[in-house]
């Protein structure tokens, strides 16, 4: 059911932060692969969304792309640099936000961004400064001085974001990162994210909040079982030249003649009233709309494309995004 | 850098660890002292053995008064003075008031000689530990068997020309030393002497406990991940973890001995000796030290969960401890387990600084337990690395 993914108009010539190629990772005793035979390509400056349910894959893939996982087979370069062997170039400017609350429950706000800023190596002189930075971006001033232990899940993902954000990377990994809070925090995360994107961050987004990825992304890649269904824009994963096609549900049964002359369409396929056709591009759904019109076919209802994400993971998978 | 970041973190870290605390610096502290006090004198080879008895004397005469003199002379040996009947005396060391009752029966002395003896009666009170009976029994025996000789002997004293028999004289034809006496000192290990480098071991091996949870926790949250994407490989996060925990074992080393010398004898019990090789006794808390932080360091790294590393932990160490001689001193063991607990490196320890406090040994004298303790928290160390490669590539 799924459709392997176009590869030919990847990121329309624009630099590539990140490539991979053939991808594969099983993890110990496992009996399949967690990743299988992936290819992807995601261009600088990007806000890069991987959507897939639980259990598809997303973060054994960032684990694999930050160098926490080792790779079975396939080739990654990040921003040119090969993995692993060039895996302490990548961590220069590279940052990953992980999908648990990942500093210390007994140490402060400050205290937590102090000791990162610290294991990060930053110059002395520039430290105190991206600690305030990340205090900014996070909103998490005025909870400077607050145990981490004792701050709401929203804040404690603040805090887990502004952590990564101390060496101002030029590409960031968020996992998840607004799982299980309210919606006020999940919104200034959100967009926090923009504005560290809208900066020329490239940042890889795994989420398994369709809403979420739709709203944010610019470029959306669909993870199931380890494998890429889909990737591209929402406007062309969401387009009906993504599998779906043209459905349209006539007024009248066609009579004979204008049967014959819709045969011409690609892919017709007529039954009763319901009529669907599957042109490739929106030139191809002109060509079909012209040709019911000029065939005085009248049209109760149509449908090109998807609704949203939900809609096409089910017809890419068969089930549904959250099952 | 960010092993000092590490460093800063774990102290931190640490110091808002109220359990953690009382198990490393509380815990100790409190065995000492009670143990101390409670066992003091007990190892010592000149201990003043403390046995009360009472004597029921329903004799009277030359014999047992002759009788009475010698038990007097036994000076470990404190006569309860009572008129109480017997029973009652009885009933007392029964609900353990003394340790013994003596009863010389009427007509002991009349009849030591004849046909007919009566025997003097003992009775040991329901606590009274096996060897110190038989002591007893061997102390009365030998009054009794002086007494005895000195009436049977008595009418060829009497005879024209005789010298009276000198029991005593026999006192001299034995010689009994400690091998622990050296110079005159009294060499083996006083309660103070064993207790406190006994527990302070025990105490440094328990630092598994919180530096394991800590790093289970790290892992579990993610923290690791986190530590590790940015760079740091299995040598700083190992680092970082030995440093500052074999700091506090090194400061649970003289806060322990300080306990030794200062608050024990401030509660009645003997100051701890610390020898007179202070570098001796530093390479010592150093070699325990990084023993008991690598192991702790494999430990965290075998356990999958904080309450794997707290009961692994508990078990091995009081394992370790019962063995090494912790809790039964090395001494008290039959040659077998002794020899089991050379097996042991809380063991190692713990004859490393009784070597400094006790045999006025140097570095040459505990070269064995630190070439043992360096050597086994190496391989600890290793492991432990391993473990940790072993764990993140999966």
């Amino acid at each position: 059911m799924a459709r392997p993914v176009s590869r030919a108009d990847d990121n329309n010539g624009k630099r590539r932060v990140i490539e991979i190629e053939g991808l594969n990772f099983r993890y110990p005793g496992a009996s399949r692969d967690a990743i299988r035979d992936l290819s992807l390509r995601v261009p600088a400056g990007a806000l890069f969304g991987l959507l897939g349910p639980n259990g598809s894959g997303k973060t054994t893939l960032i684990s694999i792309l930050t160098g926490l996982l080792p790779a079975a087979s396939g080739t990654v370069r990040i921003d040119g640099h090969s993995l692993p062997g060039q895996l302490h170039d990548i961590h220069a400017f590279s940052a990953l936000v992980p999908q648990d609350y990942a500093f210390y429950p007994r140490l402060s706000v400050m205290e937590n961004l102090r000791f990162f800023a610290g294991v990060l190596a930053l110059p002395a002189g520039v430290r105190a400064a991206r600690v305030q930075d990340a205090l900014s971006v996070a909103g998490l001033a005025d909870f400077r001085n607050a145990r981490a232990a004792q701050l709401s899940g929203g804040l404690k993902r603040r805090l887990n974001l502004a952590i990564g954000l101390l060496n101002r990377p030029r590409l960031l990994f968020l996992d998840e990162p607004t799982v299980g809070i309210d919606p006020q925090s999940r919104r200034f995360i959100l967009d926090a994210i923009k504005h560290i994107a809208a900066e020329g961050t490239t940042v890889v987004y795994t989420s398994h909040y369709m809403e979420e990825v739709e709203m944010l992304c610019d470029e959306i890649g669909v993870l199931d079982d380890g494998r890429l269904l889909a990737r591209g824009t929402l406007q062309q994963l969401l387009g009906g030249g993504n599998g779906q096609g043209l459905a349209v549900t006539l007024a009248e049964v066609p009579t004979p003649a204008q049967h014959a002359a819709l045969s011409a369409l690609p892919g017709l396929v007529l039954d009763g009233v319901e009529l669907k056709v599957t042109p490739t591009d929106g030139a191809g759904l002109n060509r079909v709309l012209a040709l019911l019109a000029a065939q005085g076919v009248a049209v109760r209802r149509m449908k090109y494309g998807y609704g949203n994400l939900e809609e096409l993971f089910l017809h890419l998978t068969g089930r549904q995004l959250r099952d | 850098m960010p092993v000092l970041s590490l460093i800063a973190k774990e102290w931190k870290l640490l110091l808002r660890d109220w359990h953690a605390l009382l198990l490393l610096f509380v815990m100790p502290a409190v065995f000492i002292l009670v143990m101390s006090l409670a066992l003091q004198d007990r190892f010592a080879a000149h201990q003043s053995v403390s046995v009360h008895y009472y004597l029921v004397n329903q004799d009277s005469g030359a014999v047992d008064a002759a009788l009475l003199e010698r038990l007097a002379a036994m000076r470990e040996f404190t006569r309860l003075d009572s008129d109480a009947p017997a029973a009652e005396l009885i009933e007392r060391v029964k609900q353990d008031r003394a340790q013994f009752v003596v009863r010389i029966p009427k007509g002991f002395g009349a009849a030591m000689l004849g046909e007919k003896p009566q025997a003097i009666e003992m009775l040991a009170g329901p606590s009274v530990e096996p060897a110190l009976y038989q002591l007893f029994a061997a102390a009365l025996r030998d009054a009794i068997s002086r007494v005895y000789l000195q009436q049977k002997l008595a009418p060829l004293a009497a005879m024209p020309g005789a010298t009276p028999p000198n029991m005593d004289a026999a006192t001299g034809l034995l010689h009994d030393q400690s091998l622990f006496e050296i110079g005159g000192q009294n060499k083996r290990p006083s309660a103070v002497q064993q207790n406190v480098p006994a527990w302070l071991l025990f105490a440094m091996f328990f630092i598994a406990i919180p530096l394991s949870t800590t790093w289970v926790q790290e892992r579990q949250q993610g923290t690791y991940a986190r530590l590790r994407s940015i760079g740091l490989g299995a040598g700083a996060l190992l680092t970082g973890k030995l440093v500052p925990y074999l700091g506090v074992n090194l400061l649970q080393v003289v806060l322990m001995l300080l306990v030794g010398v200062y608050v024990v004898p401030w509660f009645g019990g003997a100051s701890l000796n610390l020898g007179h090789a202070p570098l001796a006794l530093a390479l010592m808390a150093l070699a325990a030290s990084f023993a008991a932080v690598a192991y702790a360091l494999l430990i965290a790294n075998l356990v999958s969960t904080g309450e794997q590393a707290m009961i692994f932990t508990g078990v091995a160490n009081l394992l370790m401890a019962a063995l090494g001689g912790i809790m039964v001193p090395r001494f008290l063991m039959p040659p077998t387990m002794q020899a089991v607990s050379a097996y042991s490196p809380m063991g190692w320890g713990l004859e490393g600084f009784l070597d400094v406090f006790l045999r006025q040994g140097g570095i040459a004298m505990t070269a064995p337990e630190l070439g043992l303790l360096f050597g086994f928290g190496t391989a600890c160390l290793l492991l432990a690395g391993w473990c940790f490669g072993l764990r993140n590539s999966k």
